[in-house]
């Protein structure tokens, strides 16, 4: 039995923040288990080339690379780490994989482990170590970090990222709401009032990779609708779509125009530029306008909920999750598990955590108590990245599949030819399964 | 009737005296000269234009349409280009791209004149089906073949390098300026060939003498080509290169200027207008060689 200890409590909120973005010691209180680490004795002149997204922040980066100098200080393994663009991303673990060459450790996205679990170092032992050293894994942590219906581990995830509602609590108030109403009737209701007086929502359609996906996602789960079944049939052409697709027709028209060709920026600027009072995104809307004077009257009036529940049972989101993967064409294995158990433990990952903002949420349950989630009230929300029950391919396996259907907007496309007008739910229904059907092939 | 007389008729005349036909008149030629060669500068400077004034937009203003008119910039600001220039690492950037378009080119340029010439004149057997070969080899996408060029260049040892760059441009420059290139060795007339052959010229020195110096305007032409393709490539840039600092200008000022959902939209116009300037300084000193390539070649 693990026995948990405090290392302090104090110093949380802005002052911390700041002192952790800085790289000055702040006192946790992240409870942390008295747990022997797995042994894994660093090779000889090891050296380790690591990729991982680009930052989303600044401290992001710079607190990331001050930990990586203070794991070689420790233990002499020069590591190079190289920053790659979001979208990028995908392709260069491609070819990592395919070729055996490049990155030892890549911390890439969501379903790449599932992808290539077998060039992939087992990392059960890890796992399992920092799982009872933190408290446990979250949900999403052992969805994805695990091969699909096993206890193997072959990734350790670092962070996840959410899209819940945001919105400016004054225009909601204006429209009669104190807060956003968990169903989805009243939800409308204040999206048809938003647009009354003259602040409509704006939620993408276009091919958004994140925005777009998130918000057909929700609709359908929101319904209780899904993409296919937990053996991977598809089951889009049901009842409970035909409903998503007529309530996603009736919010369209509460819209500011032009959501059907919006992108994942497109949102931001609408937001910031006042021209909508609420849509669904990350945290950078909000970071962004408390970094700028001219609009941080619109931080200050903003805040985040869920999107409404409706007939989910949880908040139905699906975080992007940053998973850590050990390539097996390292020449240095224990040097990467070492270095992505020393990123992992408290000493580096709280502060990193913490300069993070809410950008990154976490995936090892003690850090519910890092100081990022006691500063800021409005950032609090990310911190149950982890817990959401949904991902992208829900109810089905995470597979090749499930990724191409996200990847070419199949949901998207098929919300989208009903918001626009061109297809009635039924028809849409009908193509959206016979386009679900060409990735789903099973 | 003469034509001047029929112009005087028709009371229309060029400003600078020249005439017009009798069928043309100033309205009709602003109908069906003026009116979609505007239309036609308009669609292709726009871009440019709204990069340019992007570049020099503070945030403020990208944001705000309402109290700001998008065409033109209110308050001009050098803020996205010193960004860029002092907060990246953006003239290494350029400097890499510049070599691995540079290097690709040449190397283009040089496999593609023997293959262009032996094609052409040499008229081997199976001639024919080589030239389309290597054109249909410039179909096949480079997303099919950029995991299979990596393993290749993986073995080469020339992962995350930029000569993993200039070795693999060529796949599709080379088929490229070849056909560009047999099109113009075929318009450079044979019997100059057959002359120096009677006067005991070999192939090679025909090639050096008296083709390629013919061959300038197509030469320049299928440069400035290759230079524009390799300068924008993105897939192999992204795939084979993984060091921030060897970067192609393309790929790096993604990586650096899109953080998630947030497109720092003044920086990036600002790098791509930069990256831009190099290739419309190389274009300005060979335009006139480059549309005679187009249009006309060597005359009989």
């Amino acid at each position: 039995m693990p026995v948990f200890t405090r290392r302090g409590v104090f110093a949380i909120g802005t002052g911390s923040l700041a002192a952790a973005a800085l790289g000055q010691p702040v006192y946790s209180a992240v409870p942390v288990a008295t747990v022997e680490p797995p042994k894994h004795p660093i090779e000889k002149d090891a050296v380790l080339r690591v990729s991982r997204p680009t930052k989303f922040i600044a401290p992001d980066e710079t607190i990331w690379n001050e930990n990586t100098e203070k794991f070689t200080k420790a233990t002499g393994v020069k590591v190079r780490v190289d920053y790659v663009g979001w979208e990028d991303l995908r392709p260069q673990t491609a070819v990592t994989a395919n070729t055996g060459a490049g990155p030892d450790i890549v911390c890439g996205w969501a379903d790449d482990p599932q992808l290539y679990a077998t060039k992939l170092l087992d990392m059960t032992e890890l796992a399992e170590y920092l799982g009872k050293k933190y408290g446990g894994w979250k949900f999403q942590a052992k969805l994805f970090g695990r091969k699909w219906k096993s206890d193997d581990w072959i990734a350790i995830p670092i962070g996840g990222g959410i899209g819940p509602c945001n919105y400016r609590t004054s225009w909601v108030r204006e429209a009669g709401y104190n807060s956003i109403p968990t169903d989805l009737d009243h939800f409308l209701d204040l999206c048809r009032k938003l647009k009354k007086n003259g602040h409509p929502p704006g939620f993408a359609l276009g091919n958004a990779v994140g925005d777009a996906n998130g918000y057909a996602n929700w609709l359908l789960w929101t319904h209780g609708a899904y993409i296919v079944e937990e053996d991977g049939k598809v089951a889009l052409n049901r009842r409970e779509t035909i409903e998503a697709l007529k309530y996603a027709k009736a919010m369209q028209e509460t819209m500011v125009p032009g959501t059907l060709s919006w992108l994942d920026p497109s949102n931001n600027k609408a937001f910031l530029s006042g021209d909508i009072g609420l849509t669904q995104n990350g945290v950078s809307i909000y970071f962004v306008a408390k970094n700028d004077p001219k609009t941080q009257a619109i931080a200050e009036d903003m805040d985040h909920a869920p999107m409404p529940t409706g007939l989910a049972k949880s908040p139905p989101e699906a975080p992007l999750i940053l998973n850590g993967m050990v390539f097996r064409h390292t020449k240095y294995p224990n040097a990467a598990k070492e270095y992505l158990r020393f990123m992992l433990e408290a000493d580096q990952y709280e502060p990193w955590l913490n300069a993070c903002l809410g950008y990154w949420g976490h995936q090892l349950k003690a850090y519910d108590e890092a100081a990022v989630w006691s500063g800021d009230p409005k950032v609090r929300i990310f911190r149950h990245s982890g817990d959401r029950e949904f991902w992208t391919g829900y109810k089905g396996p995470i597979s090749a599949a499930s990724g191409a259907a996200a990847a070419n907007y199949v949901t998207v496309h098929m919300f989208a030819s009903v918001a626009s007008g061109q297809s009635s739910p039924e028809d849409a229904a009908q193509e959206g399964e016979r386009q679900a059907k060409r990735y789903y092939k099973t | 009737m003469t034509d001047a007389a029929a112009s005087t008729l028709d009371g229309v005349s060029e400003p600078e005296g020249k005439t017009l036909l009798s069928w043309e008149s100033r309205s009709r030629r602003l109908v069906t000269v003026y009116l979609p060669l505007i239309c036609f500068l308009i669609v292709l400077l726009f871009p440019f234009y709204w990069m340019a004034i992007t570049a020099f937009k503070p945030d403020a203003e990208l944001l705000d349409y309402k109290n700001n008119n998008p065409f033109f910039i209110q308050h001009a600001t050098f803020e996205n280009i010193r960004k860029l220039l002092f907060d990246t690492e953006y003239p290494r950037w350029l400097l890499t791209t510049m070599g691995v378009a540079i290097g690709s080119t040449f190397l283009s340029l040089f496999a593609s004149v023997l293959a262009a010439y032996a094609i052409q004149r040499l008229r081997f057997r199976g001639s024919t089906y080589v030239g389309l070969a290597i054109y249909l080899a410039y179909l096949v996408p480079p997303s099919i073949l950029f995991i299979p060029l990596a393993t290749m260049v993986f073995q080469l040892g020339l992962f995350d390098t930029p000569a993993a760059l200039i070795l693999t441009y060529p796949t599709f420059l080379i088929p490229f300026c070849t056909w560009l290139l047999i099109g113009y060795f075929k318009s450079i007339p044979y019997e100059l060939e057959e002359c120096a052959l009677i006067d005991g010229a070999t192939r090679l020195q025909i090639l050096r003498r008296i083709t390629l110096p013919l061959a300038v305007p197509g030469l320049i032409s299928a440069g400035i080509f290759a230079f524009t393709l390799s300068w924008n490539e993105f897939i192999y840039a992204l795939a084979f290169i993984q060091s921030s600092e060897k970067k192609t200008v393309p790929v790096a000022i993604l990586t650096e200027l899109v953080t998630g959902d947030v497109y720092q939209w003044g920086a990036l116009m600002a790098g791509s207008l930069l990256g831009s300037l190099p290739v419309a300084i190389f274009y300005s000193f060979f335009v006139e060689y480059y549309v005679s390539s187009l249009t006309g070649a060597v005359k009989e």
